[in-house]
């Protein structure tokens, strides 16, 4: 059910435009997609976009913060089968992001990914 | 007012309950009330189908459309800022929730993006009157048949151009029926809803857009605030922090 609740999400999401979508994503470069591993920071359970910080171990071993500004409607996400406490503050997560083309340090959240490998993403 | 059957119902009941005598039947029969569709329910937006494609302006709002275009980006966007589409772009329905609950006299819609509402009055039931222009605007009911037509006036204009702008001059009728339709093997309840959109100031011809809303009563109409964004901007520009009230600690002994 959730598989096809994406998918008219989806169809949805193109069919509602421009009603629904709120902007351009062109601030965003949109073909990259960038994995982290990290702990969530912060997060901002929001519409009509999320946002969340993931503290991630960089390869020298020092630390950093990854900030992903926006990201899908929170509705939207936790209508595919999120459970928000899977990214509370302190969880284990995985991230993909799009870098913001003037601020190479922020990112659009384009999914997330939990330990056990299930991926919410509205956006390929 | 309670149907006939109803009343026969109640009747009955106080009746059982009372054990007083029964009541004499009704002198004259009363006719039944006619049976409407009924469009109750959870709904998810299933499609949009518009014609013209791409809407002929007046020269005047081509001269508009051109000026925005100019000074406004797509990220200018009112949707960022919590600006409700409004009619008729809300029928066709971003990719959220719709709720509807239809009485006789009326019937609301609850959109969970933007959380809007919008109030349908039908015309048999002693309509309020119009008071503000407003991004729904005014919308009035009959029936025709098992079809429900609703025309709405007096809508605030929507002046972003790149998004289905309108005047207050803007006019809308809706045609709007149910449809069982047979998915993977199944029957599903569909609202289609086929508009008018008659602009002059706007647009040369008027514009037909079908909405399709498919019945999902396993889903729930969640709570869409929009401005928490704006409302932590406003609080970063003042350099304000809230306090975290699930970081307080739990309670301790009483003393």
């Amino acid at each position: 059910m959730t598989k096809n609740l994406g998918a008219l999400l989806l169809a949805a999401l193109a069919a509602a435009a421009p009603a629904a979508a709120h902007h351009s994503f062109a601030i965003y470069d949109m073909d990259q997609n960038i994995n982290f591993d990290g702990v969530v920071e912060t997060v901002k359970l929001r519409n009509p976009h999320m946002a969340m910080t993931l503290k991630v171990t960089k390869d020298d071993g020092t630390t950093g913060v990854v900030n992903f500004i926006e990201g899908a409607p929170i509705n939207m996400i936790v209508r595919l089968g999120l459970d928000p406490a899977d990214i509370a503050v302190g969880k284990q997560i995985k991230a993909v992001g799009a870098p913001l083309r003037d601020d190479p340090h922020s990112y659009f959240l384009k999914a997330i990914i939990l330990p056990d490998g299930r991926r919410f993403s509205v956006i390929n | 007012m309670l149907k006939p059957a109803s009343t026969a119902a109640l009747a009955a009941a106080l009746f059982a309950l009372g054990g007083c005598e029964r009541p004499e039947a009704p002198a004259a029969p009363v006719a039944a009330a006619p049976q409407h569709p009924d469009f109750s329910g959870l709904f998810f937006p299933a499609g949009r189908q518009q014609d013209p494609q791409r809407p002929e302006y007046t020269p005047a709002a081509a001269a508009a459309l051109a000026e925005y275009e100019k000074a406004f980006q797509l990220d200018d966007d009112p949707g960022r800022y919590c600006q409700w589409p409004g009619m008729p772009r809300a029928s066709w329905g971003a990719p959220f929730t719709v709720e509807i609950q239809q009485r006789p006299q009326d019937i609301t819609i609850y959109w969970e993006g933007y959380g809007m509402y919008r109030k349908i009055y039908m015309a048999d039931h002693n309509p309020p009157e119009a008071i503000l222009p407003s991004a729904m605007g005014h919308s009035i009911a009959h029936w025709e048949g098992d079809v429900l037509v609703v025309e709405t006036t007096d809508l605030k204009q929507y002046p972003y151009m790149t998004r289905q702008a309108t005047s207050s001059d803007a006019h809308v009728v809706e045609r709007m029926r149910v449809e069982e339709r047979d998915v993977d093997g199944q029957k599903v309840k569909f609202i289609v809803n086929e508009l008018v959109l008659t602009d002059p100031k706007v647009y040369k011809t008027p514009i037909k857009i079908t909405g399709t809303l498919r019945h999902r009563p396993d889903l729930q109409l969640l709570e869409y605030t929009c401005t928490d964004a704006l409302w932590d901007e406003y609080l970063s520009e003042r350099g304000l922090t809230l306090p975290d009230m699930d970081a307080l600690p739990p309670p301790g002994p009483q003393p």
